[in-house]
Parts: structure tokens; sequence; C-alpha cells
């Protein structure tokens, strides 16, 4: 049995105690896929897996808690769920993970790059380490790396790291590429150049809350500071200024919670780099705490605790 | 809003760096500002008076004013607005002193300075809304933590005005340092002779309850309502039966245990009463050096004692107990001098500290009084005195003076010669800091008097040598060195706050300085409060200071108490977190950080999870409302939209 027909079989064994299993099906191409909400046998014929599973699941669980769900995981899916965990946001009782290896997923932000409008996709279809895809009656045929996303690139958990049941067998890491990272290079830049870089960014921002919405970490929903009025940290002006307010808001509530899966920068519709903000706060609360997030659902989360000395602070000389 | 501005000189504090009525004309043009002015001492009778006058006339609904620090006056003033019908907390301070007059010397960025602050404070002003406190009981019950002699003096002043004390001793007798001491100066009387009367009256005083032999475990509450957790070590005797007899002592075979009171220049029994005049006076038993305890085979104080009260099954119990207001009286240890590899690292047996030098001058020591020296039990002939180890030393992190080493030195001097009148004392000091009524006599009797020969100047090291000890040192004074042939040596070691001090200011929400003593509130105006309401300090726990000053402490410390006991109710401070319900997504967030616990994991009427604050316990540190992603929880008078009302005062929104 391959990878696809396991994990049917296991959901469908562990449906009949379940009000509901998440997992993907077909969106309107192959190329593109949607979230399937399983709640009958025939619903999970309709499962897919594979590189076009792009969306983290688990921005949906939060909300669900209270019901009994199971939720189909990447590796990168899974450390939402452990972070949610570990802030009791979710009842562990109520939740069944089905989890397997990841193998990389597409960006399409990149694969439009390559190739423009991803309007008419015949086929899409990952064969080794290539991207094989008909588009305007013409085949093409990609090297992965060119057009996966970007944090598949150094991927160390592509399988999930908490799971009930895990289907088909166990990927390797990557192993991180040498030279450096985005962030180091866009910190070689000066200041203004930085500050001049980031207005311009945050002037294309239309305050969609995409970046938010897609945030498996954001819990606050309706109650989101970036719109109410008591208390007004921003207002709903869509100047740079109003903007970075904004996403800065989102970084210093993520600082310490941030799983690094890319949800927020793969929604954004501008293309605005929003992992490169992310981490930053990821490199500042690593270095700080010493622990990152969403690894271990006993984890005493660093800034939702209290100490009176932190361990790794010198804060008397 | 109608708000008044009220710029203070402070004299010349404020003025000569700050043009006060400029800033008071430029206050004016802020919105909702109606009236402003400057006043030469805004917190004088006069001052007030001017305020209460401008709210009637110009109808004012807040008031700020341009001063000093909040800790010193906003109390004052939020009285001043209450008396002229405002609520309190319509009232904002802006402070032009320490933050600008003080810290700056340029006039004109000064009053821009000033005019900023103030314009922050109207804007978070214009945020506020009035707010209202509630009253609670008053537990009135004092728990005395520590009892020594600064301890033992608050618990009695506080029991003889009638309230109810418990007073938790960690040893297993109260007394402090001061039990182990020979005779006191300056007068020269009997150190036991006048606390022992005290230790008797915590005794019988029907007032008092003692928890010997026991520690704080863990506070919980507030000011007027303290859960204490007080942990009463076993003892392996029970000691509501035992009667101080003694008989078990004898009996004891173990006899190599270490005796703590003694500050171990001798042994004891491991089942032990510290000495003769203790209270409680019960025996206790240490367990590591107990036969019976260590080895399972032993027993004899059982089979002796006549009331049977040997309890080999001791365990520690934890007691409960619900007090109004805590009088910390922790005192002091002796800094480990070892760290000195030039006074011979602790290594040399006839090198001592003054603690040690106590315990053989004293009649119910283990000489019995007669100055013996360890090594061989010889009597002295030459006594060489250090003073100043581990304190004034930078480099061994102990910057501070301890204060009565020079006195006790000076002392322990004079008790040498007439304990040995062939003897010869040597000191060698830094500076002789002797500022106290009868002290600088005192020290000269010393050299004058007792022929104590007073050296300026360090010494850089002891040497073995035979049976004596070689001591080398400066003279600065005669610019040459020196070098002494003694038979004892005495180091007036540097004081540090009591062991587990730190552990015990977290228990109590207080804070220590930088050398661990316990904070003041203030160091001059509040020198026994702390900045936890109802908790007080007394004693060394709070600084070094003899015993004169411990005592007018601990009866201050007691009178603060007994302030705070002379209400019926309390009035609980309105700053304090709140949780907007609606907003609320119960993640519970807010619970983990909160460092007092203030905060409930609640639910509303739908069974939605809910946080919940409880305002008496809640702090108001406001940790809890930078936690909250959204802002559902908030502290008030510092809500987030008036701080961001303050930040946008001053950093107006840039266009980018
Ligand atoms: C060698 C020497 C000679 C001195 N001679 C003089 C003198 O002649 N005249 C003079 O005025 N001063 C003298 N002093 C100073 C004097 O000892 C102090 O001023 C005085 O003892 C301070 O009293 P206190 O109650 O603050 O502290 P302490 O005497 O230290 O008492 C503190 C008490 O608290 C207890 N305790 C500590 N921690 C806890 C806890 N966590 N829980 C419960 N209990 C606890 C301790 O066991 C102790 O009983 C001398 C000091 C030294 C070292
Ligand atoms: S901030 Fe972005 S990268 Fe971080 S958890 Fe949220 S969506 Fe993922
Ligand atoms: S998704 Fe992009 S455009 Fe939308 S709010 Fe976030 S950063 Fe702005
Ligand atoms: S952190 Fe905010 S949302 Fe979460 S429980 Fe506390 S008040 Fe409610
Ligand atoms: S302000 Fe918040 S965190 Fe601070 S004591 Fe009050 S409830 Fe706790």
């Amino acid at each position: 049995m391959n990878v696809l027909e396991t994990m049917k079989k296991c959901i469908r064994e562990a449906l009949p105690d379940l009000d509901m299993v998440m997992g993907w099906e077909q969106g309107f191409d192959t190329l593109h896929a949607t979230p399937l909400f399983m709640e009958t046998a025939e619903d999970v014929d309709r499962l897919i897996l594979g590189p076009t599973c792009v969306q983290s699941l688990a921005v949906h669980l939060p909300s669900l808690k209270g019901k009994k769900i199971g939720v189909v995981v990447k590796g990168c899916d899974s450390r939402a769920v452990v972070q949610l965990l570990s802030e009791n946001l979710l009842n562990r009782e109520n939740l069944v993970i089905f989890g397997f290896g990841c193998d990389g997923v597409v960006s399409l932000s990149r694969l439009k790059k390559k190739l423009g409008a991803l309007d008419f996709i015949e086929s899409a279809e990952k064969k080794d380490d290539r991207l094989c895809i008909e588009i305007n009656g013409e085949q093409q045929d990609l090297p992965f790396d060119d057009i996966c996303a970007p944090k598949c690139l150094t991927c160390s958990r592509p399988n999930a790291i908490i799971s009930d049941h895990f289907a088909g067998p166990q990927r390797t890491p990557r192993i991180p590429a040498k030279g450096k990272t985005a962030l180091e290079k866009f910190e070689e830049k000066s200041l203004p150049e930085r500050f001049d870089f980031w207005k311009a960014q945050m002037q294309r921002c239309v305050r969609c809350y995409a970046c938010r919405d897609s945030c498996p970490m954001c819990v606050c929903r309706d109650h989101c500071v970036a719109v109410s009025r008591n208390p007004h940290f921003v207002s709903q002006e869509a100047t740079a200024s109003e903007n970075f307010m904004f996403q800065l808001i989102h970084v210093m509530h993520l600082a310490g919670r941030c799983v690094s899966c890319g949800e927020c920068e793969r929604a954004c519709p501008m293309d605005i780099p929003l992992g490169l903000l992310r981490a930053k706060s990821t490199e500042v609360t690593s270095a700080l705490f010493n622990q990152e997030a969403g690894l271990d659902q006993e984890a005493v989360l660093p800034l939702l605790s209290f100490n009176i000395e932190e361990e790794t602070i010198e804060e008397h000389d | 809003m109608h708000i008044g501005v009220f710029v203070c000189h402070c004299g010349s504090n404020i003025s000569g760096t700050v043009d006060c009525p400029q800033t008071a004309k430029a206050a004016g043009e802020f919105p909702d500002v109606v009236y402003s002015t400057d006043e030469m001492y805004t917190c004088s009778e006069p001052g007030q008076e001017s305020i209460i006058r401008a709210i009637k006339e110009h109808n004012l609904d807040g008031v700020v004013v341009a001063s000093c620090s909040p800790r010193m006056h906003e109390a004052t003033f939020r009285r001043t607005v209450e008396r002229a019908g405002l609520n309190p907390y319509m009232f904002e301070m802006a402070n032009i002193r320490e933050h600008v007059s003080w810290v700056g010397r340029d006039k004109a960025l000064n009053t821009r300075k000033a005019i900023d602050l103030i314009g922050m404070a109207v804007a978070k002003l214009r945020n506020g809304t009035p707010l209202f406190s509630e009253r609670f009981n008053v537990t009135r019950k004092l728990m005395v933590i520590g009892g020594g002699v600064a301890g033992i003096q608050a618990a009695l002043d506080a029991a003889d005005s009638g309230i109810e004390v418990v007073l938790v001793e960690r040893e297993t007798t109260i007394g402090g340092k001061m039990a182990k001491l020979d005779k006191t100066f300056p007068t020269i009387d009997c150190s036991s002779c006048v606390l022992g009367p005290k230790m008797v009256e915590v005794a019988q005083h029907p007032k008092i309850t003692l928890y010997a032999a026991s520690e704080v475990d863990n506070v919980s509450g507030y000011v007027g309502n303290f859960t204490v957790q007080v942990r009463k070590r076993a003892v392996y005797v029970d000691w509501d039966a035992c009667t101080g007899c003694g008989l078990c002592t004898e009996k004891c075979p173990s006899r190599k245990t270490p005796d703590p009171f003694n500050e171990l220049i001798a042994t004891t029994t491991a089942i032990n009463i510290p000495f003769p005049q203790a209270i409680p006076k019960k025996a206790t038993i240490n367990p590591d050096y107990c036969l019976q305890l260590t080895k399972g085979k032993c027993g004899v104080c059982a089979k002796v004692c006549p009331v049977g009260c040997i309890d080999f099954e001791q365990q520690d119990k934890i007691e409960e107990v619900q007090v109004g207001a805590i009088v910390v009286a922790t005192g002091y240890d002796l800094f480990d001098y070892s760290v000195y590899k030039q006074y011979g690292a602790g290594k040399l047996p006839d090198v001592i500290t003054s603690l040690q030098y106590e315990r053989l001058l004293n009649a119910s020591g283990p000489t019995g009084g007669h100055v013996l020296r360890p090594s061989d039990g010889a009597e002295p002939k030459h006594v060489v005195f250090i003073q100043c180890v581990g304190s004034r030393d930078k480099s061994k992190g102990r910057a501070y003076c301890s204060s009565f080493c020079c006195m006790y030195t000076a002392k322990q001097a004079i008790l040498t010669k007439s304990h040995l009148p062939d003897s010869q004392s040597y000191v060698f000091y830094m500076d002789i800091r002797s500022p106290g009524k009868g002290y600088d006599e005192f020290t000269r009797r010393t050299q004058e008097l007792y022929g104590a020969q007073y050296i300026r100047g360090r010494v850089s090291s002891i040497h073995q040598h035979g049976s004596s000890l070689v001591v080398r040192g400066a003279d600065t004074l005669a610019g040459m060195q020196v070098e002494i042939k003694a038979d004892l040596v005495v180091l007036a070691v540097g004081i540090e706050p009591s062991r587990n001090s730190q552990k015990l200011a977290a228990t109590l929400h207080i804070s220590a300085d930088t050398d661990g003593f316990f904070m003041e509130g203030h160091p001059k105006l509040k020198p026994v409060e702390t900045n936890t309401a109802g908790v007080f300090l007394a004693g060394c726990c709070q600084g070094p200071r003899d015993i004169p000053t411990s005592v007018s402490m601990g009866s201050a410390a007691a009178a603060k108490a007994m302030v705070l006991f002379s209400n019926e109710q309390l009035e609980s401070d309105p700053q304090v977190a709140t949780v907007n319900a609606t907003r609320c997504v119960g993640c519970y967030k807010c619970v983990k950080t909160c460092p007092f616990g203030a905060i409930l994991e609640s639910e509303d009427r739908w069974k939605n999870p809910k946080a919940e604050v409880l305002p008496t316990i809640c702090k108001g540190c406001g940790i809890c409302s930078v936690t909250c992603p959204h802002g559902a929880i908030q502290l008030n008078h510092f809500t987030d939209n008036q701080l961001l009302a303050e930040v946008n005062a001053i950093c107006p929104l840039p266009t980018i």
C-alpha cells in the first residue's frame, strides 16, 4: 500500500470516533490543493497527500476546541500542533494526529516567477526531484528545489514530530545549506537601507490580514488588537507606518511562539517577505532563552512564565 | 475635559534649571488644559489650597502636577484633589525634578523636556477614568520572622499593645547573635543579662506564640490578610512534653557533634540544648550525628528521658497561619573569610573569627570564660585583631562597611586585658569608625586605658611559626613594615545577609539591594517599610547595624504594624488589572505569567473559559497586560490606551 492508501485506511478506521478529520483534496486544478473536512468514509476518498498540500491545517484547530478532531500533518504543521498543545490551546485527548513524512511542497509564488501566470494547468506531478507540469499546453520539467517553498530547502523536520498514526516511510531531513541565511544576507545591509526596504514593503501591504489569519498561532481571532478600538494600537489607515506597527505587533505576539511554518509569507497576496521579520525574532528569542517553539509539548515557554532571574540573561554585574 | 496644570518650582530645585513660568504657559496650550500656573511649593499648604481653589473656579475635572517623583508626593496630591471633590485617580504627576532639573543643566533643553513630560501626563489623564477602592477586613495578628534582638523587640512591643504575635525562628532558640556575645559595647554590660529577661518575656507573654526550629515556606495573600505556611522542622523530641531537664544530653554517647551555637569551636552531643538560657529550653536531636537515626542503634536518650518525649519518627510539619502584617528580622551571618589566603584561609587553628572569640570570652562558652586558644588550650599573651576582613574590600565583592566591627574589636581588646592582665593586644585597622553616643570615648579608652596598640594598615600574611603565629603587615602611619609574634589572631569578619535571604525575599515579594540586604521603602522616609504593603524590616537584615539601632528598628516596625492594625478595614488599591470578559479568549497566558498568582482560570455564565483577577492579590505590576496578545486584560490607571496616548504625545506619528 502506498502512503496515501495507508493514510486513508488509518483515517477510515478512526473516523467513527471523531467529529471530523482535516486533510487536503485537489482544488480547481492539480497544482492547487484545498482543505478537506472529512466526516464520512466517502469524504476520505478525496484525500490527497503531496507537494501541493501547502496549507497548515493546524490553524483551524483552536476554534474547534471541544470537538473530537483528527488532523493530517506534515513535519512543519506538527510543530504548530505541539506549540498549541504546550500553550493549552488544544486538548490532547480530543485530538487524533495523522502524520507522514513530507517530501517538500511547492511555492506558487516561486513557480509564478518562473512560469508567469499559472492559469491553465493540465497536470502537475512530482517525479523524484523534479516537478513535471503541463501548462498552457506546454510540458515543463523543473528542478523541485527551484520551485519549492523556501522553508523546505532547509527543512530539518520533514516527519511529523507528534502523531497517533504515521503513514509511509520517514523522510531524511535536509542538511542545512552552507552559506548565509536570507536573514544574515539581509542584515549585511546598512540600517537605513534596511529601513527603506521595509518602508517600501509596508507601503505595498493592503492590510488584508491573510498573514494573521493563516498563522496557526494567532488565536485571538475576532479580538485581534489590529482591529480593536479599545485598546487602540493601530488605526485602519493603510499607511506604511500603521502597517508596520501591525506587522511588529504580530512579530511581538509570536516572539518565542512562532514555529517558522512560513504560512504568513505564503498567504500574503503581495509577496511581502514576512519570514525575514519572523526569522529575526526567532533568532533573538532562541539566543535569549535557548529554546525553540513547537518542539516540546511539556516545555515551559520562556515568555509565558515568570522568573525572577532568567538563567540565560545576565541582569546584574 | 477641563484640566488644570500646576508647575512646581520646588524652591530652586526645579526652577534653577527649568523655566517654570514658560513651562506653565506652554502647558496651557495642550488639548483640554483650561488652566495652568506655576507655584513655589505646590506640596505646601498654600500650594494645595491653590489647587483646590482652581478646581472650584475653573470647574476642573482633572489635575496634573509637574513636580517631584510620584513616590514623594503622589499620595499627597491625590488627597488634595479628593478634598476638592475629584476622584483621586483623575490626577497625574509629571516628574520634572528627578527626571529633569536634577539630571540636566541646560535650561532650554530642560524646559523643553519638562513641557514634553507634562504633555504626556495630560494625554494620559485625558484617557483616564475615575477608580474606586474596595474595603476589606484586617487580620489583627503580626508575624515576626527571626528571633534576634530586633525580632524580639518587635514581638514584645506589638504584643504589649495587645496584638497577637507569631514569632518564627529558624534555630532551636531565639536570641540571635546577641545571645552568643559576652559583653556589649559601649557599656560593657553582660549581653545575656540584658537579653535574657526579654527572651523569658517572649516565652511567657500570653500574646506571643513561638515557633522555633521553624521557617516560612510560603506566603500568599496581601496586606491585612496574609496566609503563611510555616514549616516546623523535625526535632525528634516532643517539645510539648520536654521539660528541658537535660538528662538526655548528659547520657548521649555521640559527643563529637558540631556545636553551631559555639561557632564550631567546640563539640556537643547529638541531642542538645544550645545554652542554659535557651528559649524555648527544649532538647533537639541533630539527625546527622544521632546514632539511632544514622545507624539505627542507640536510643539512650529515649531510655533516660523521664517524660518519654523522644520521637525518632518525627517529621517536618507544615502549619498555616493567618496574619495581617509581617516583620522581617532575619539578621546576618558572618562572611566566609576562607577566601583570604593571607589570613590562612581558615586553616590555622589559632586564627579565629570575632564571634568565636566572643564564645571564648563568655562564661557560658566552651572554656567557661577563660581565654584559651584552640590549638593547645594555652593562654595567649599577644593577641592580634584584624579589622575589615570582608568589609570595605571591593576585590572580594564587599564594598560596604559592616558598621559595628570597629566597636566590638575595641570591646574585645578591653575584655582581653581584663581577662588576661599580662596580655598585649594589637589592632590592625583601616579607619576607626565610632560615631555614636559614647562610642569614640570608648575606642579612645581601649587605647589609652587598656593599652591596646592600634596600627593603621593591612596585614599581608599570617604564618604558623612553631606554636605561635607571625603576623606581617604595614604600619602606614609610621611608613614601615611590622611583624608581630602572636599567640592568637582574631578576625573582625564582615557580615552578610542571613543565608537563604534571597529565597525569603522572593517568598515575601520584597526586594534586596546589590549586597543582598532587604530594601527599605525609602532610604530616608521609610526605613522600616518595604515596597510590599504590610511587610516591615528590623535589624541587620536591612543592613549592618548595632544592637541599639536594631532594637529601635524593632520598635519602629512594631509601631508600623500597630498603625496598620488601628484600622478595622483597609482600602484596596484600585490600580489593579481587570479583564474585559468579552475580549478574553481564555488562553490563560496571563495566569502563567502573573508573578503573584493573582489570576484565576475562571468561566463565564456560558462556561466559556475566562481569566479573573483577584483585585486584593494583584500588585498592579502589569505583566499580564503585556502578555495578553489582544489587550483583554488591562491595568487600571495604566491602560494600553493611556500608555499609547503618552507615546503619541512625545512621538507624533511619522509620515512614512
Ligand atoms: C563579634 C560580634 C560582636 C558584637 N558585639 C556587639 C556589641 O557589643 N554591641 C552591639 O551593639 N552590637 C554588637 N554586635 C552586633 C549585633 O550582633 C547585632 O547588632 C545584632 O545581633 C543584630 O540583631 P538582629 O536581630 O538584627 O540579627 P541576629 O542577631 O542575626 O538575629 C537574626 C535571627 O533571625 C533568625 N533567622 C535568620 N533567618 C531566618 C529565617 N529565614 N527564618 C526564621 N528565622 C531566621 C536567626 O536564626 C537569628 O536568630 C556584635 C556583632 C558581632 C559579630
Ligand atoms: S508567524 Fe508566520 S511563520 Fe510564524 S507561526 Fe505564524 S504563520 Fe507560521
Ligand atoms: S498578508 Fe501581506 S498584505 Fe495581507 S496584511 Fe499580511 S503583510 Fe499585509
Ligand atoms: S491572556 Fe488575555 S485572552 Fe488570555 S486568558 Fe488572559 S486576559 Fe484572557
Ligand atoms: S497586574 Fe496582572 S500580572 Fe501583575 S499582579 Fe496584577 S494580575 Fe498579576
